[in-house]
């Protein structure tokens, strides 16, 4: 079987995002890049699934720029077989990248795609659902268990309620969960080794997809200011400052 | 400042400072010790703790050798009080123990003689940021971590940096000369400081450099209080100077076939890659920081880890990096490594040297903190290896730490069934030769954690009779009577 695993990279969760000044986006410049959390834990559970031997072959899918390339890298030395880079100089929503998806998936026929349940930049949510819809296949979404035997997946869902168990015929889109796996570090020698790997390059533009977007950001904003807190000696003061506020 | 009495009262009171001794037991105080309400009544709005609970809590550091017993805890708010306890203390003739965070590892901040510990973690505020000097000026009681927030909200940084910083106070920071992760970029606190607000051991109120970048003016008291261990004074505002932000980096694990290979993998990564840290530890200190629940990086059994972070800013300096490794590789240096693909996995990576100090703790561990210059490094470590194997052969011997600085934490564990008093004296023997060793490399029985109480035996094997005979001078100077933690750094007082 052979697992198609979207690659996305975002602005690293650890830094602390700044509008840029005329509103038109976050700073990017300067600012560390990562793969999306839920991305590298779509690739572990791949990569997991081909140790042992459900899968032969891993396919990380990246959508990007020319310079996506260093990150498809990591993925590679990370322990993907290959990797498809298509080529798209601005960023794609949700329904673009589903349909990008679509066209590889009618290429290559994976048994399964792996998502993150959403990209942390623009936390979308929809790109695995889209797929499954437009694929026509059956989608486990929120995964924090997979388990694949009989052409079926048995995935544990990460659901409001709990834990839901549901049970999935391949083809399938299963999207990750934080608690699926933790991912595995990237080995030095690895990263030599990945060099040799292949990444095939797809221009956006040969694959046919309609690039209409369905959504147009107006203007970017950091959230408000929280005002400042007021510190009151005891709690006398504490009830009087709260009923001059009304709030008494 | 207001100019109170010089004391309140006038009952003569008798010291209360007796011989040092490992082992104190003092009966507890009360508020009802004359000395307490004397000076409560020159400080009505002093906050003095005398609870059983608070004088444990205070009395002691990381150390659990010696059992707190403290006359009282004092914690002034401001400059002033501080200058009316030390007048009191003088007139009195009580002994102060300085206090911070008290997450030191040689019982600077232990208080088990009746002394009146002074804990400055009320004046913990941040005063001010100068945009045009660059400076940060912050009480004593201010925590590193919340330094380095302060810093980054002004878009700079505070470079000192250890695994304490969430506990640890800048007061301390400088009584220690602490020194951290990033001492191979930065240097030590030493370096960071600008300007010092200081109490001294008589009770003078003394500013110290002012922020001066240039100050070539006689005697530089600053620096001189820097590293003092609350012997000299207390620092009651710091003037701390900040920098750049490093560029983005990169941080890597490296695995090692053996100790010959660090020192060489070391030289070869700081003639390549713009270091901003290079540490290492063992496969034992790697196994209890797992037990404690790390996330092993690198599979397999390697006697040697290394942890190192470098400026990675953009490719060139990426592939450089790499190319570094690849070249260790060839040479048999290192035999397995991992790098950090976000800054997750950069503090995963982290936690794995980090985490060392606190996942021995419940070991208690017999600890050794030493230094030699880098080219000493090799030689010392022969020597050392052989003596701990040779002196320890039932104990667990862990060791770590800031090999890019020529500094080894040694961590002994004690054996099961033996007994902590002859453990205690057992490490102390093994201390005493190690002293000898690193007498003969020109080494510090003590590289950051400082003197205090559980190296001062040790003190002549890195200082000559003659200095230590101006380092008491010194002190006379600026504390005559002696109030500001006796019994550490000397022996007696």
């Amino acid at each position: 079987m052979k697992i198609l695993v979207g690659y996305k990279r975002v602005v690293d969760y650890n830094v602390r995002i700044q509008v840029k000044p005329d509103g038109t986006g976050v700073v990017t410049d300067g600012v560390k890049l990562s793969a999306n959390p839920f991305d590298d834990i779509a690739l572990e559970e791949a990569l997991r699934l081909r140790e042992k031997g459900v899968a032969e072959e891993v396919v990380v899918v990246g959508i990007g720029p020319a310079d996506l390339t260093a990150h498809l890298r990591n993925g590679l030395a990370m322990g993907a077989n290959r990797a498809i880079h298509v080529v798209a100089a601005d960023a794609v929503q949700p329904l673009t990248a589903a349909r990008v998806f679509l066209k590889l998936v009618e290429k290559e026929q994976p048994g399964l795609v792996i998502l993150g349940k959403q990209a942390i930049d623009d936390d979308a949510n929809q790109t695995g659902q889209m797929l499954a819809a437009l694929w026509d296949r059956p989608q486990a979404t929120f995964a924090s268990k997979v388990d694949i035997a009989g052409g079926k997946a048995t995935v544990t869902r990460e659901v409001d309620a709990g834990l839901e168990v549901i049970e999935a015929e391949l083809p399938a889109v299963i999207t990750t969960d934080l608690r699926l796996n933790e991912p595995r570090f990237i080995k030095l020698p690895d990263i030599m080794k990945a060099k040799s790997k292949p990444i095939d390059t797809i221009e956006f533009g040969s694959l046919g997809v309609e690039a209409h977007d369905h959504l147009k950001t107006t203007h970017y904003a950091a959230p408000a200011k929280r005002s400042k807190g007021v510190m009151v000696k005891d709690a006398a003061e504490l009830v009087a400052a709260l009923k001059q506020k009304g709030l008494l | 400042m207001p100019e109170s009495e010089t004391i309140c009262g006038t009952a003569t009171l008798d010291a209360a400072r007796g011989g040092w001794q490992a082992v104190g037991m003092i009966p507890e105080p009360s508020m009802s010790d004359p000395r307490l309400t004397e000076l409560s009544g020159c400080l009505p709005g002093l906050r003095l703790l005398t609870a059983s609970a608070d004088l444990e809590h205070y009395g002691r550091d990381w150390t659990r050798r010696w059992t707190p017993a403290p006359l009282a805890v004092a914690l002034p708010a401001s400059t002033e009080e501080v200058l009316a306890i030390m007048r009191w203390a003088n007139e009195r003739r009580v002994a102060i123990v300085p206090s911070g965070g008290r997450t030191g590892l040689s019982g600077g901040a232990v208080a088990a003689n009746g002394e009146l510990v002074l804990s400055l973690e009320r004046m913990n505020r941040v005063l001010g940021f100068d945009a045009v000097d660059r400076t940060l000026s912050v009480q004593p009681g201010v925590i590193l971590q919340h330094v380095h927030e302060a810093a980054h909200g002004h878009g700079l940084v505070y470079p000192v940096d250890f695994a304490a910083r969430g506990s640890c106070s800048i007061g301390g920071n400088i009584a220690t000369n602490a020194g951290g992760i990033r001492v191979i970029r930065y240097g030590n606190t030493r370096e960071w400081i600008a300007g010092l607000k200081v109490v001294t051991g008589h009770g003078e109120l003394l500013e110290l450099n002012r922020g001066l970048i240039k100050n070539s003016s006689g005697y530089d008291f600053r620096q001189l209080m820097v590293g003092s261990e609350g012997t000299l004074g207390i620092v009651v505002e710091a003037t701390l100077r900040l920098t750049d932000p490093p560029p983005p980096s990169q941080v890597m694990l490296l695995a090692l076939p053996d100790m010959d290979a660090l020192m060489q993998v070391f030289a070869l990564f700081r003639t390549r890659l713009p270091l901003q840290a290079f540490e290492f530890f063992t496969d034992h200190a790697l196994r209890h920081v797992l037990a404690h629940g790390a996330q092993r990086a690198i599979a397999g059994d390697h006697p040697y880890y290394v942890v190192t972070e470098f400026d990675a800013a953009d490719e060139r300096q990426q592939e450089a990096a790499l190319a570094a490794f690849e070249q260790a590789l060839e040479r048999g240096w290192v035999s397995d490594g991992v790098i950090a693909q976000s800054e997750a996995q950069a503090a995963a990576l982290w936690r794995l040297r980090e985490g060392i100090t606190e996942s021995l703790a419940p070991w208690r561990p017999y600890k050794n903190d030493v230094s030699v210059r880098i080219s000493a490094v090799p030689a010392f470590l022969h020597e050392m290896q052989a003596l701990l194997a040779r002196e320890y052969p039932r104990a667990e011997v862990v060791w770590f730490g800031h090999i890019g600085d020529g500094n080894l934490h040694i961590n002994v564990l004690r054996p099961d069934g033996l007994a902590e008093d002859a453990f205690i004296a057992q490490c102390e023997h093994v201390t005493a030769l190690l002293a000898a060793t690193l007498q003969r490399h020109g080494g510090s029985i003590s590289a950051e954690h400082g003197i205090g109480l559980v190296k001062r035996a040790y003190l002549d094997s890195t200082r000559s009779a003659a200095e230590i005979a101006l380092m008491r001078g010194v002190r006379k100077v600026f504390d005559p009577n002696g109030i500001l933690n006796p019994g550490k750094l000397f022996a007696d007082g």
